[in-house]
């Protein structure tokens, strides 16, 4: 039978350190995906990661009665909030990612491309504007997106990663929705 | 349901916003709305873009391992979170403030005035997040201000101005403590006593040295420090105490794995208390550049010059009070500083600190070589030089040779803030003699006259003191009378703008030339009038072998300056076998080019005329 969230955290608490590690492989592809969606960068993506699991760690003792995966989303996005206000204040570039425009990306994703580079060329464009519509909603509003639409969590889930009502999720996402239909880009059939 | 259906009914029932009763509204509506029910796809059509995000996301067995081990630290417990909140740390200051009254009245000593003796603030860090994550003032720990401390919890203690705070505080132990992997416990740094910065233009290099006065404790010490959003060098760094050398050892510098952008010194100390410390290191972002500023006299005769150098910082730190220092000259580097400075960890130096913390430069500069001790940097000649016999006057830049470079100190100190840039004037001479030349040549510039001014970086030109750095001249012209001699000697008459450009680096006692653009006030036009050959020659199937062209020019040159005026005027033929005879004399260049040279008086025209022989295939034979 498989190890529920609760019992490895309990077990992680008492000092298992197998534990731990099955709980950060448990969620890690999800953690990670929300993260880069939030952010749009993997590096930042991956020190947020970082940061969401050693809060986890320093305060398990925390966790009572909430789910461990809204609890952890919770943490990841106040990772993530502050970190990008912070970016946005100190305006950091990336140093180490060498390619970060547009173009840029395209140009790789054709140069990736096995078939049809046209295609490929046009698909890897849409993305990028997808992820920058996404990017340009306000922080909230994102988080909202990411954790209903790509995390699957229902809204009841985000309220509590989010600490706010069902009815506020609701409104933020009808924002967020409402503000990318005017931005997304029509995809190719 | 009236009418269709709103967009935000659409979107809130594909995405199951809305409430089960409008839900189950929209979804009858749209059983017999062919129209909304259109409108809906397209909706989806549109959102669907939303899914070229829904990759999958694979987390690295790296990432996974190095959080893992982050989780095999121990949880650092909070110090003191209480002194969080300001609140709670202005009723300890009112609860503090009152048990010194009652003590001071109990001790009965209350009653003699005493001064109250200042005291410095300890900082203990709490642990910190990312370095990356940390402003670039927060680069050496100890910067922290007061206003920044509110994330800190601060005590009082009558110490010196810092606190190198003990790995295990107590005696001496006799091995080294584990470098600590997190932010705990460590060494605030007060702020600079002292900083230098000696700034190379040639390459994007500065030294700075810092001096730091610390106070330690008995045994192991550590000692923090940051360069996150910095452009410094860790490669670089380096530590050594100004005192008591022999009672403290620097012993490593450790790069603390899986933290970005920090260093920790460990230190072992014989003593405690507070000794000064100077922190030397490389970093990237701050410049300097030259620049000049000609004033011309009326008759073109003479002009004023000043030399500026503007210094720029964007190295994301900023330097107060620094001692700043200019090097001309170029230097060779192995490494862009810049680079090293963005490496992810500082590991892999390329440069080796030699023993003893001294850098060995000997396996990165190839010939040119600079070391500290021969740059000479001393702290001497640093404040207090501003006011002479209550008189302020202007700072000087001194300028002293040194081996292959030129090294220029800023009298005094300065606050060079990121982000910020700061102009000084380097020197002035006056009545440095000029000679304008106009020249004219159309290979080079077509059928446009060129203005230059020339003069020499020697003493007769009241210049030559120390050769002057490349740059920018602006050269102005007095234009009209000046207000008053006074104005005139402060360049405060009417200027009007001659024409600029850039100079090399101009050794003393070399001559510079400065190209000042077109002049459109002196034209000169070359006409041709007569073009002929002669002298043909055979070989002997008949074929031509050989021939003479002749051609004859006319040059017309007006002056429509009100000053008389040089000129040059250059010709080309295209080949080296050539003769010519010319209505004024000419010198010859080069093999395909003469030279004429002429004064106009103002206001006037001159002609003169040549007539050019060239020689073609076996006539080439012709010139000797």
């Amino acid at each position: 039978m498989e190890n529920t969230d609760k019992s490895l955290l309990d077990a992680h608490r008492q000092g298992d350190a197998t534990a731990f590690a099955e709980l950060v492989r448990r969620y890690g592809n999800s953690l990670l995906g929300y993260l880069m969606r939030m952010c749009g960068n993997r590096e930042q993506a991956e020190d947020f990661f970082q940061e969401t699991f050693k809060r986890v760690h320093e305060k398990a003792h925390t966790l009572r009665g909430e789910q461990f995966k809204s609890w952890l989303f919770t943490i990841a996005t106040r990772v993530a909030i502050d970190g990008l206000r912070r970016r946005r204040r100190l305006q950091v570039v990336s140093l180490t990612q060498k390619v970060d425009c547009a173009e840029g990306r395209c140009a790789i994703a054709v140069a990736d491309a096995s078939c049809e580079p046209s295609q490929e060329a046009v698909r890897a464009e849409q993305k990028e504007q997808v992820r920058l519509a996404i990017e340009s909603l306000p922080d909230r509003q994102r988080a909202t997106l990411v954790l209903a639409y790509y995390e699957q969590l229902s809204y009841k889930e985000v309220a509590e990663v989010l600490s706010c009502s069902v009815g506020t999720v609701k409104t933020q996402m009808y924002r967020a929705l409402k503000t990318l239909s005017q931005r997304l880009p029509d995809v190719l059939e | 349901m009236k009418g269709h259906l709103t967009n935000k009914e659409l979107i809130e029932y594909q995405f199951k916003l809305a409430s089960d009763v409008q839900m189950k509204g929209v979804a009858e509506h749209l059983e017999g709305c062919a129209k909304c029910r259109e409108h809906l796809e397209q909706l989806k059509r549109k959102f669907s873009a939303l899914d070229l995000l829904r990759e999958d996301v694979e987390v690295s067995e790296d990432l996974i391992s190095q959080v893992i081990e982050q989780a095999g630290q121990p949880v650092q417990p909070k110090i003191l979170s209480i002194w969080r909140t300001r609140w709670a740390r202005a009723a300890a200051a009112v609860l503090m403030v009152g048990l010194m009254f009652l003590f001071v009245r109990l001790s009965g000593e209350g009653r003699r005035y005493e001064p109250v003796q200042k005291t410095d603030k300890v900082i203990v860090k709490k642990p910190l997040g990312p370095a990356r994550d940390r402003p670039a003032e927060r680069l050496l720990v100890a910067q922290a201000n007061e206003e920044k401390a509110e994330l800190e919890e601060e005590f009082e203690q009558p110490s010196g101005h810092g606190v190198l705070a003990s790995a295990e505080p107590g005696p001496a132990e006799p091995g080294p403590p584990f470098a600590p992997a997190s932010a705990i416990e460590l060494v605030v740094l007060p702020r600079r006593d002292k900083v230098q910065l000696t700034i190379y233009n040639s390459a994007d290099l500065t030294l700075v040295r810092e001096r730091r006065n610390l106070t330690l404790k008995k045994g192991w010490n550590w000692l923090q420090f940051m360069w996150a959003n910095t452009l410094i060098d860790p490669t670089s760094l380096n530590l050594e105490p100004l005192e008591k050398a022999d009672n403290i050892d620097i012993q490593q510098l450790v790069f603390p794995a899986r933290l970005r952008e920090l260093g920790r010194w460990l230190i072992r100390s014989e003593v405690s208390g507070q000794v000064p410390f100077e922190i030397t290191y490389f970093t990237s972002g701050l410049s300097w550049r030259a620049f000049y500023m000609g004033t011309l006299s009326q008759d073109e005769k003479k002009m004023y010059l000043q030399g500026y150098v503007r210094v720029g910082n964007s190295s994301g730190e900023d330097y107060e009070k620094a001692q700043t220092r200019l090097i001309v000259g170029k230097v060779h580097l192995l490494d862009e500083i810049a680079e090293l400075a963005r490496r992810q960890y500082p590991y892999g130096s390329p440069w080796p600190i030699a023993h003893g913390g001294r850098y060995d430069y000997s396996g990165r500069m190839a010939g040119d070589e600079i070391s500290l001790d021969e740059l000479n940097l001393g702290w001497s000649g640093v404040n207090g030089f501003f006011q002479e016999e209550g008189k302020l006057r202007r700072r000087e830049i001194i300028k002293e040779g040194l081996s292959e470079y030129f090294l220029y100190t800023i009298e005094g100190t300065d606050t060079i803030a990121d982000k910020w840039g700061k102009r000084l004037l380097s020197f002035e001479a006056e009545d440095v003699n000029v000679t304008s030349l106009y020249k004219y040549d159309e290979e080079r510039w077509g059928n446009q006259t060129v203005r230059f001014v020339s003069f020499a970086n020697d003493e007769d030109h009241n210049l030559g003191e120390t050769p002057i750095p490349n740059g920018n001249v602006k050269i102005y012209s007095q234009a009209d009378e000046p207000v008053s001699p006074s104005a005139s000697r402060c360049g405060q008459g009417y200027l009007s703008y001659v024409g600029g450009t850039g100079i090399k680096y101009i050794p003393v006692n070399e001559e510079i030339e400065l190209n000042l653009g077109p002049a459109r006030l002196v034209k000169v036009e070359p006409k041709s009038m007569d073009f002929k050959t002669d002298n043909y020659m055979f070989d002997h199937k008949g074929n031509i072998s050989g021939w003479d062209e002749i051609r004859t020019w006319q040059i017309e040159i007006a002056n429509t300056r009100e000053l008389p005026i040089e000129i040059e005027i250059t010709r080309g033929f295209d080949t080296a076998y050539w003769t010519l005879q010319a209505d004024i004399p000419y010198e010859k260049h080069d093999v395909t080019h003469a030279r004429f040279k002429l004064n106009l008086e103002p206001r006037s025209k001159q002609e003169f005329g040549y007539t050019v022989t060239t020689y073609h295939g076996v006539r080439e034979e012709v010139i000797p």
